[in-house]
C-alpha cells in the first residue's frame, strides 16, 4: 500500500529503480502498482474529474519513468515520486486552466444562497475541495498537498520545494480566502467556521 | 469547537482506480521505451553557424567603413535603372545578392 512507503523509500522501490535503470522495463510495474491509488487521489484532489485524473496520473508516471535516472535516492521514493507528479499536475494546470467543475455551488451561492440550505455533508465538503481549486495556485498547492499529506507540514514543504515557514504563510492565507468565500456555505450546516489553528 | 473547514479539508474521500489503469499506465511507457530517443539538439553546428555570422557581419561593417567612396563606386552601374525607377534599383541589387550568395557555397567547397 502506498500508505507504507510514504514516509520513506521502501527496499522494494530502491530495487525496481535500479532493476528499471539497468533496462528491465518490467520492473516499472512494481512502481505503478504500489503508487497508482496515491499519484491518482492526488491528481483527483486538483481535478474533481475520475478520467482526467487518470489522464494526469498516467501522464506522471511517464515523467517519473523518463526522470527516474535522476532519483539519487537521497530522499524518500515517495516525496520524489510525489514532487515529480506535483509538478506534472502543476504544469498542465497551468496550461490548461482551472477544471470545468460543472455547476459550482460556490459561485451559486451569489445566486441562491437559500438553495444551499439543505446541502448533506458530503456535499459541502466537495464545495469545499472544489472552492479550493479556484484559490490562486500557490495556496491551492499549499492546501491540496498539505491535506494529502495528512497534515504533516515537513514533508509537504518538502514535496512543494519550499519552506516550512512559506507553507505556514501559505496555508494560513489560503484557509483565510476559503473562510471567506465559503462563509455562508458553513452557515448552513449550523457550524460556523472558527480560526483554526 | 472544532474547525468545521479544517474537518471538510482533512476529511477523506478516496479514489479508487480504475481495472485497466495500471497496465494502460504500463503500455504508454512501453510506448515510450519503445521510441527512438530524441535527436539531440546540435549546439556545435549551431555555435559554428552563429560564430560564422557573427564574422561575416563585422566583416562586412569593417569593410563598408574601410571602403568609402569605392563601395558606391561598386554600386554606381546600378545607377541608371534606379533613375528609371527606384524600386528597381532594389530589386537589381537584391538579385545581386542572390546571385553572390548562392555561389558562397560553391566558393568554400573548393
Amino acid at each position: 500500500m502506498p500508505k507504507k512507503g510514504r514516509m520513506g523509500g521502501t527496499d522494494e522501490d530502491n530495487a525496481d529503480v535500479a532493476r528499471v535503470l539497468a533496462g528491465d522495463l518490467e520492473a516499472f510495474a512494481g512502481i505503478v502498482r504500489r503508487w497508482q491509488s496515491r499519484l491518482l487521489n492526488l491528481a483527483w484532489r486538483f481535478c474533481r474529474d475520475r478520467a482526467m485524473a487518470e489522464d494526469m496520473a498516467q501522464e506522471a508516471f511517464l515523467k517519473a519513468y523518463r526522470s527516474l535516472s535522476s532519483f539519487r535516492g537521497e530522499a524518500a521514493f515517495s516525496s520524489w515520486l510525489t514532487s515529480v507528479a506535483l509538478n506534472s499536475y502543476r504544469s498542465r494546470l497551468r496550461a490548461e486552466g482551472p477544471p470545468l467543475l460543472g455547476i459550482d455551488l460556490v459561485q451559486a451561492l451569489a445566486v441562491a444562497p437559500a438553495a444551499l440550505e439543505g446541502l448533506h455533508d458530503t456535499e459541502r465538503t466537495e464545495a469545499v475541495r472544489r472552492a479550493v481549486l479556484l484559490l490562486p495556485p500557490r495556496y491551492r498547492d499549499a492546501i491540496v498537498v498539505f491535506y494529502f499529506q495528512e497534515r504533516d507540514l515537513a514533508e509537504s514543504a518538502r514535496i512543494l520545494g519550499i519552506a516550512e515557514g512559506t507553507l505556514k504563510a501559505r496555508l494560513h492565507r489560503g484557509r483565510e480566502l476559503l473562510r471567506r468565500r465559503c462563509a455562508m456555505l458553513m452557515m448552513g450546516s449550523g457550524r460556523p467556521l472558527e480560526q483554526g489553528t | 469547537m472544532p474547525d468545521e473547514l479544517e474537518r471538510l479539508l482533512a476529511s477523506n474521500d478516496p479514489l479508487e482506480p480504475s481495472s485497466g489503469f495500471a497496465a494502460g499506465v504500463m503500455a504508454a511507457v512501453r510506448r515510450q521505451a519503445a521510441e527512438p530517443p530524441p535527436l539531440p539538439f546540435p549546439w556545435l553546428r549551431f555555435l559554428v553557424g552563429v560564430g560564422a555570422c557573427l564574422l561575416l557581419a563585422g566583416a562586412g561593417a569593417a569593410l563598408w567603413l574601410s571602403s568609402g567612396d569605392a563601395l558606391l563606386n561598386l554600386v554606381a552601374p546600378l545607377a541608371p535603372v534606379e533613375a528609371a525607377g527606384p524600386e528597381l534599383g532594389y530589386a537589381a541589387l537584391a538579385l545581386a545578392a542572390s546571385a553572390l550568395l548562392a555561389r558562397l557555397p560553391r566558393a568554400l567547397v573548393r
